[in-house]
């Protein structure tokens, strides 16, 4: 879940008014938002967004339009996603697309913002915009790259090309000398850090001006000449690089909306693709590209449980940012924003324009929650579900209650423990060949390699470490055990099995043998014990435990090969059931 | 101590003496024995018992020489005295005194000094071609040199030591002469030494002997009760004798249920009485239902290879059932029939069949919904795993609480009603706040904060409704509410605990010891 830092002073102006703590904490739940911490010393509120499709708040600016929009039921009105509507003028700055790219990273959208100066504050909550929306919902600037640029020493249109790596060179950011693009992705931190996107490719992306001066490789780094933007510049180009189209448009609105919050005139650009796109050949970013939703609101009162009349619901909607409108759907044209509805109206209809700045409405189900959002959940009161139901334990869990309520009688300690183990302890010291072992394909360290194919070497991790515990020792877990089962769709196999263990100076198998026929009896069980030859125990002082001519476990003295391994001292007897073959 | 207490806590042995001997008696372990019969540890251990109740006092401490035969003297008594054997190889005439210790088999230090004492006194000497020779009568020699040592040796042999007071003066000198403190090797009898106390009744004494007599006590009442005194009826005539009830009893180790266990168990119970069925499932589970069934994109940052644990081999399910395979791709692809749009990308099959380690029991819910009844109620307490560090809050393999409710009349506010429920019932909340959440599978999510009389406030869960692109593709048409409840650290705070690696606990003892706090 994304943490961002906000500004408090940006945020509080964005929004017109101060609040306390308590009323921050409050406010916050319109965008479900968690206040972390306050750091008085910076004025910066650390705040943690839960909802990972909503890149719009993460940042100062965009967190403080959710809030200021949920308690005065107005949001801003974008009038350049109008831009694409055919009556205004093409824009005059233009981008042009190299065919190449389209297998490479297909896309750009970009904008110029102009008309105030950029400050620190400002200067500092533009790269945190730019970050969370390229680190994380750009996964890394491999789905979104983001670059910002002094528009005016930039000759249009710019060029967004193929450039060969070896023969294209530029002074990237940060450096002092001018280095072909494979180098960059060599020697420069952010090459190496982001070069992996591009290294693949034969041609890597190349943003030039008409004078063939660079602005960048995205997604890696800017040139140092155009692309290095200081406070005080008046005038910035902006443009986003991806390989999802949506995705890239969304970020391109996100930071367009951002920067007219804070007061820049936003001039769109157009980008002109040598292929189709789901747009067109020419897209005019920021582009408007969202469908309505429309949803019943009768669903609604049925999904929130609650009665809420059409005129709330307008207003709960209204106070999240969205346009809605009642009738029967009808898109906008594709490209601007706002929402026209024709065809005969039904009361029951209405029809959801998402907001420019967002793109996580899928199903009337998200339109419905928009709803409980914006009348807040806590006006809704909890009700007791009323429908009876019987409930009960599985099978399998009554089973196993049974067999251990037995062996706490029977005066064995019960134990618990984690199923994942390492090799070492699973196959090596118990002197098994590990052909059934289920193994972990990306183990994190060698203590979690595999799943436990039994519970033994998790009974002897317990006495090897426990001699200095009061003797003897009766212990027994009751758990589960994974074991390959090329018979089964998934190629291995679950079970509960349950694992008793006697440690004592007297230990022997005629004693343990004594707790099984105790344990057999209680669970009305007959069984018979036939020799055992397996290199856990000891020849002649071990059986098979056969039920109806089934094997269903083992028992008998552990080897003092398996106690040497696991520098155990005193004699151990044990038994392994499957305690799932005993209940069939 | 009152005398009361000192009353009740008097041993056989103590009243029997209190009662036996007169308050001006002199105290000591021997005369305990001679008038009391009592055997020597008997005597001193009462003594020992009545010192430290403050019913006897020392009032004269001596020390007490005793002496005891070595090993080296038991040979001596076998073999014979070096002297003897020097005596016994002259018999055949002279020696020379290089072959002393070669014909009496001696050490050369022992032949040494044995002739130097016996040379010393006049009774051997060297001739000047160097033999040994004798000056007077071999009887005369060994009366002076030999016998003495014998009897002595012979009398010590016949018990276990003998104090020095029963020896005469020139027995007790020789004693003296060979012995040795803690005993030597090179000594034929050890010096034992120990202290004689002698002990006087304190006046508190008299008070406790007069009780005693008052209630008729007399130190011969039941001990243990056996079945013999039962059929004999002896009881009948006799007392019993008070023991000391509040002596600290011994340490049993019981058979025990795993206290961490016991509380799953009671979470369990408590679903159950909530009308819950349970649910499980194997610990191996495909992509399909592990996070596609629950509509979370395949490219979804939870679903990194460094977030879940793939399995080695093999890497793949054979096949995911039909028609939920066709239904759900649809859903990730286009919303299906759902009315959602999707999430509008090509849906991999062959990635949706990869085998993953449980990382949520949220992918058993979703399996329950194909064979649910409707209204039903489903739980389970599932071990799921995580790739994740070590430490006191995480685990890579942990228990995880969730459940559904399927019923046609189910919404948002019976969601806030159970949850309710769950704060109250399962965890003993005293108040509750709702916040609304973001999960990919559920809308509306919410997240329930409880305020636990221990552990103030914290966040106890997140449930939701399950989105129609959950339910539809498997064949409910219902809503359904999803929940998970984390447990964890009630269950640290139940078991007085602060790292949930103890949970789990290898240490016998620890487990032994764990309990409710």
């Amino acid at each position: 879940m994304p943490k961002i830092e906000v500004n408090r002073d940006i945020f509080f102006k964005q929004i017109g008014k101060k609040f306390t703590k308590d009323k921050l904490v409050e406010v916050l739940e319109c965008a479900k938002g968690e206040l972390d911490e306050v750091d008085e010393e910076h004025g910066v509120l650390k705040i943690e967004l839960n909802d990972t499709n909503r890149p719009d708040l993460w940042s100062s600016v965009g967190l403080a339009r959710a809030v200021r929009t949920w308690l005065t039921g107005e949001r801003p009105a974008y009038k350049f996603f109008a831009a694409g509507k055919g009556k205004k003028a093409t824009p005059k700055k233009r981008i042009i697309v190299d065919e190449k790219l389209k297998s490479i990273r297909s896309y750009i959208a970009a904008f110029v913002a102009s008309g105030v100066k950029v400050d620190e504050a400002g200067l500092i909550d533009l790269i945190q915009t730019q970050e969370k929306l390229c680190g994380n919902y750009g996964r890394k600037r491999k789905s979104i790259a983001m670059g910002v640029y002094r528009s005016d020493i930039i000759a249009y249109p710019v060029n967004y090309t193929a450039a060969d790596p070896d023969k294209t060179r530029f002074t990237p950011l940060g450096l002092e000398e001018e280095m072909s693009l494979r180098e960059i992705l060599a020697r420069h931190p952010k090459g190496v850090e982001f070069g992996p996107i591009i290294s693949g490719f034969k041609r890597f992306p190349y943003l030039k001006d008409a004078h063939g001066e660079c602005l960048s490789l995205p997604p890696v780094i800017n040139s140092a000449k155009l692309g290095a933007v200081e406070v005080g510049d008046a005038s910035l180009f902006i443009e986003l690089t991806g390989t999802d189209l949506n995705t890239l448009l969304l970020a391109c609105s996100v930071v367009a909306c951002n920067m007219a919050d804070s007061g820049y005139e936003i001039e769109p650009v157009s980008v002109e693709y040598p292929f189709e796109t789901p747009y067109g050949q020419t897209i005019v970013t920021p582009f408007y590209f969202q469908k309505p939703v429309s949803f019943r609101l009768s669903e609604a009162v049925r999904l929130l449980g609650d009665k809420i009349a059409a005129s709330e619901a307008l207003a709960c909607l209204k106070r999240m940012g969205n346009s809605v409108k009642r009738g029967s759907a009808k898109p906008a044209p594709s490209g601007a924003e706002g929402l026209t509805t024709g065809g005969a109206k039904s009361a029951d209809v209405f029809v959801l324009q998402p907001p420019p700045f967002r793109n996580d409405f899928m199903h009337p189900v998200d339109a419905i929650e928009e709803i409980m959002m914006g009348r807040g959940l806590g006006s809704f009161s909890p009700i007791q579900p009323e429908a009876f139901t019987v409930g009960r334990l599985s099978p399998r869990e009554e089973f196993t209650r049974r067999a251990r309520e037995i062996m706490v009688g029977l005066g064995y300690q019960e134990m618990i423990y984690n199923y994942l183990g390492a090799k070492a302890d699973i196959v090596g010291k118990m002197k098994g060949d590990g052909t059934d072992l289920l193994e972990i394909a990306n183990p994190m360290t060698e203590n979690y390699e595999a799943v436990r194919n039994s519970i033994l070497p998790n009974l002897l991790a317990t006495e090897a470490g426990s001699a200095n515990a009061v003797y003897p020792h009766r212990f027994f877990e009751a758990g589960r055990i994974a074991r390959l089962d090329p018979s089964e769709n998934y190629g291995s196999t679950t079970r509960v099995f349950l694992s008793l263990f006697v440690a004592d100076r007297a230990a022997d198998f005629n004693a343990v043998s004594a707790d099984l026929s105790g344990l057999m009896y209680y669970l009305s069980r007959e069984y018979v014990l036939e020799p055992l030859d397996d290199p856990r125990f000891i020849k002649g002082r071990s059986a098979r435990i056969m039920v109806e001519k089934e094997c269903v476990g083992v028992m008998g003295e552990v080897h003092p090969q398996v106690l040497e391994a696991w520098g155990v001292q005193t004699p151990c007897v044990a038994a392994e059931i499957d305690l799932d073959l005993l209940r069939a | 101590m009152n005398n009361n207490t000192i009353l009740e806590g008097l041993h056989p042995l103590e009243i029997k003496l209190l009662l036996g001997l007169p308050q001006e008696e002199s105290l000591t372990a021997a005369a305990i024995e001679a008038k009391l019969g009592y055997n020597t540890s008997q005597a001193n251990q009462v003594l020992s018992w009545l010192a430290q109740k403050g019913l006897v006092r020392e009032a004269a401490r001596r020390t007490i020489v005793s002496y005891a035969l070595t090993d080296l003297g038991k040979d001596y008594l076998e073999k014979g005295t070096p002297e003897e054997l020097i005596l016994n190889s002259l018999k055949n005439g002279p020696i020379y005194v290089s072959e002393l210790a070669q014909k009496t088999g001696l050490e050369q230090k022992d032949a040494g000094s044995s002739f130097g004492q016996m040379s010393k006194k006049g009774f051997l000497y060297v001739t000047e071609d160097k033999h040994i020779s004798t000056k007077a009568a071999d009887e005369e020699i060994r009366a002076i040199f030999v016998t003495p040592k014998k009897v002595l040796l012979q009398r010590l042999s016949s018990s276990e030591s003998i104090p020095e007071d029963e020896l005469d003066n020139d027995a007790r000198a020789l004693a003296s002469e060979l012995g040795a403190k803690r005993g030597s090797a090179r000594s034929p009898i050890k010096i034992l030494e120990r202290e004689a106390v002698t002990f006087a009744f304190a006046p508190e004494a008299a008070e406790i002997r007069s009780a005693l007599q008052a209630r008729g006590v007399t130190g011969d009442e039941i001990g243990a009760l056996t079945p013999e005194i039962l059929s004999s009826g002896e009881w009948k005539n006799r007392g019993f004798r008070s023991f000391n009830v509040g002596a600290p009893p011994a340490r049993v180790i019981p058979g025990r249920k795993n206290a961490y266990v016991e509380f799953l168990d009671k979470l369990k119970d408590k679903l159950v009485s909530l009308g819950f069925e349970e649910f499980d499932g194997p610990m191996v589970e495909s992509d399909f239902w592990n996070c596609d069934a629950l509509f979370m994109p395949q490219s979804h940052p939870a679903r990194d290879i460094h977030d879940v644990y793939y399995v080695k081999n093999p890497t793949h399910a054979r096949k995911i059932a039909e028609p939920f395979l066709s239904r759900v791709a649809a859903a990730h692809e286009n919303g299906w029939e759902t009315g959602s749009l999707g999430w509008r990308y090509p849906f991999d099959r062959d990635f949706t069949r990869r085998l993953v380690l449980r990382s949520q029991g949220t992918g058993i819910s979703a399996q329950t919904l194909t064979r649910a009844r409707i209204p039903g109620k489903y739980f389970g307490v599932v071990r799921c795993f995580r790739y994740d560090k070590i430490d006191a809050t995480h685990l890579a393999d942990f228990y995880q609480t969730e459940g559904i409710i399927l019923g046609e009349g189910v919404n948002l506010r019976t969601l806030l009603g159970l949850l309710k429920m769950f704060a109250t019932e399962v965890a003993g909340a005293t108040e509750v706040k709702f916040v609304p959440a973001y999960f990919p599978y559920t809308e509306p999510s919410v997240e329930v904060h409880i305020k636990h009389p221990q552990l103030g406030w914290f966040e106890l869960g997140g449930s939701g409704i399950f989105r129609p692109e959950v339910t539809e593709p498997l064949g409910v048409t219902v809503p359904v509410l999803a929940w998970g409840l984390g447990i964890d650290r009630m269950a640290l705070m139940a078991l007085g605990l602060n790292d949930l690696r103890h949970l789990f606990s290898n240490d016998l003892e620890e487990v032994r010891l764990m309990r409710r706090s």
